[in-house]
């Protein structure tokens, strides 16, 4: 995937103009544990967004092998975002009227797959991520690391290309952050998902194999 | 992808039952109140309407051309059998009554007051509109020397009079003598129909023609058909077939009630109108409220690439569903309502002074009508349809990462 010129401008020609991004020039490659870093306001969640489609950038472009992304229209790109993306958010956002079951097979019954593949990825997920016995509970009924470590199966199941998790461990106690990592880490290498995070966590930082540092919007590190 | 967004839309309803069911109550509540007013207020004008006819109009009356303007003996149907023998072998017909009637002043040792005598047939009234339902003191019978008299209830409270009271009625008869009949009350009317209950006093028709020296003379001949839809042919055939005669419908005798109808209609459709705007805020509210608290739920479907036309059908599948399940049980509730009402009726005898001031009885009974139904079946759809266009726009127009991110909503 390839940023080119990247910049993303909040409230534009007003007073309360913000310039989240600036000239952002990256590229990643297919596999890559890659974490964006900096302070809060730095631009990494902004960045994350962007890369997964659900900001549009104000100047330049998105490239995935041949495809520019910024050129899709918002169907096209959410269609883009069901097939080869998968999220994992902060803050869990499992559909609540699905149990976990649902939860994880939403995006591949979407996508159409068989059911008998959908159960037999959903059993498989289950066992790596540690979740077997909470299947057919409801989100309201688990923990937040459960229902975390639930997230990350859903945005694996259907074998995204991508994976963009926005600070997947600012609600989780150590224990469960190091667990999630550890999990994620199993499924980039297994599967070779490529994963990009937006963290300052520093257990994160740790285990990402590049970090990009951001400030005021810009690149100021990548290693 | 519309199977998953059937089968979301079915888990989602199933999973929040609290808010399905108020919703569903809500609907079935409005409508069944709906169903409700409305055959109330078509049961009134009804009632008003069907009294009249059965207790004077019938669906068509013959008269003589000009006694209905000047109300004068001299224009009288003089032998009426061959039209009677017409109308009873006539097959449109049900029922008829033939009435002598004529204005003058009916008395008590204190009063005296304007009124109408009308000479009847009590059996042909029965068979004619049941009259004695009418009765509500006394008996319905003229005596056995047929000097006995029926009066409307309003003309007895002013007279002051009650059953065995006695009266003097003053009319001019057919020769222009001022002729006076005394009566003793044997039964006390109150139909419902002002022009019978503030100014009747009912007498036999052989008393009658010899108080008017009248003999086999009638002022109005009444009659019924069989079948309502057809007044208006039976009416040009009657007007064909007795061409020195007015024929006419009950409609045309007392245009007031059809101009009360008409009125009723418009307040019925403005009461409509203001119940079935409360009812689809209502509807509109909570359907509104349901979508908008899973906002954030909607948001993060289309963030991991539901496509927008879903969630729309999902939205609108839970809402009609809710709507019919709604519709069902407000219709069921309502037709409840309805057969109660019309059946037992609703009393209202705590106001009955003011209701029967207006010709509408005590108590009240609604009519059961099915185009009701398919009225409130376009009208709650028509409400559901509304309630999902605003959140569907809101929807729309969303960017699901700031709902994801607290940024709106």
């Amino acid at each position: 995937m390839k940023l080119i010129n990247i910049s993303k401008t909040f409230f534009p020609d007003s007073p309360k103009e913000v310039k989240a991004l600036v000239n952002i020039n990256l590229t990643f490659e297919e596999g890559e544990f890659t974490t964006l870093s900096g302070e809060s306001g730095s631009g990494k969640t902004t960045l994350l967004n962007i890369i997964g489609g659900l900001e549009r950038a104000s100047s330049g472009s998105i490239f995935l092998d041949n495809l520019e992304l910024t050129a899709l229209s918002d169907e096209q790109m959410a269609d883009f975002r069901l097939r080869h993306i998968g999220f994992v958010f902060q803050a869990y956002n499992l559909i609540s009227v699905l149990t976990v079951r649902e939860n994880i097979g939403f995006i591949m019954k979407l996508l159409r797959f068989d059911e008998v593949e959908i159960d037999s990825r959903i059993d498989e997920l289950a066992v790596i991520l540690q979740i077997e016995d909470i299947l057919d509970k409801f989100p309201g009924q688990i923990s937040g690391g459960q229902q975390q470590r639930v997230a990350v199966a859903r945005a694996v199941a259907s074998r995204p290309k991508l994976i963009l998790a926005d600070e997947p461990t600012a609600n989780l106690d150590s224990k469960n952050s190091e667990r999630l990592m550890h999990m994620l880490r199993t499924l980039n290498e297994k599967e070779h998902v490529t994963v990009i995070f937006a963290s300052h966590d520093r257990y994160v930082l740790d285990q990402s194999r590049r970090i990009i540092v951001l400030e005021d919007g810009a690149v100021i590190e990548d290693h | 992808m519309y199977k998953i967004a059937l089968d979301l839309a079915l888990k989602s309803l199933m999973r929040r039952k609290t808010r399905t069911l108020m919703v569903i109550m809500m609907i079935a509540l409005s409508l069944s109140g709906l169903l409700f007013l409305q055959g109330l207020y078509d049961g009134m004008v009804s009632h008003m309407i069907n009294t009249t006819i059965r207790s004077d109009s019938g669906d068509i009356s013959l008269y003589a051309k000009q006694y209905r303007f000047e109300k004068n003996i001299d224009y009288h149907i003089d032998d009426p059998e061959p039209i009677q023998a017409y109308l009873y072998q006539s097959e449109e017909i049900n029922a008829y009554a033939v009435r002598l009637m004529q204005e003058g002043l009916v008395s008590t040792a204190h009063k005296s007051l304007g009124a109408t005598l009308r000479g009847v047939t009590l059996e042909d009234e029965r068979k004619f509109g049941d009259f004695y339902t009418f009765l509500s003191q006394g008996k319905f019978s003229f005596g056995p020397k047929n000097q006995d008299a029926l009066i409307g209830f309003k003309l007895a409270e002013k007279l002051k009079v009650t059953l065995g009271s006695r009266l003097i009625f003053t009319a001019q008869d057919a020769n222009g003598e001022i002729n006076a009949i005394a009566f003793r009350i044997s039964g006390i009317v109150k139909t419902g129909n002002l022009t019978i209950d503030e100014g009747s006093v009912f007498v036999s028709m052989e008393t009658m023609e010899r108080f008017l020296t009248l003999p086999n003379s009638a002022t109005q001949i009444a009659l019924r058909v069989k079948d309502e839809s057809q007044i208006k042919s039976v009416q040009d055939t009657l007007q064909k077939k007795f061409k020195t005669l007015d024929v006419l419908r009950w409609d045309e005798l007392y245009p007031l009630l059809i101009q009360m109808r008409e009125m009723m209609n418009i307040f019925n459709w403005v009461s409509y109108a203001i119940v079935f705007a409360v009812a689809a805020l209502g509807i509109f509210g909570v359907i509104l409220m349901s979508i908008l608290e899973r906002m954030r739920e909607f948001s993060i479907m289309m963030a991991i690439g539901t496509p927008y036309r879903n969630i729309r059908y999902q939205i609108i599948s839970e809402a009609f569903a809710m709507a019919l399940f709604g519709y069902v049980f407000g219709a069921l509730l309502g037709w409840g309502f309805l057969l109660y009402t019309a059946s037992v009726g609703i009393d209202l005898r705590y106001f009955e002074a003011g209701l029967e001031s207006f010709g509408l009885n005590a108590i009240l009974y609604a009519d059961i009508r099915y185009y009701y139904f398919f009225q409130a079946f376009a009208a709650v759809f028509f409400a559901t349809f509304l309630s999902v266009l605003w959140p569907l726009h809101v929807l729309k127009k969303i960017k699901p990462i700031e709902v994801i991110q607290g940024k709106m909503l």
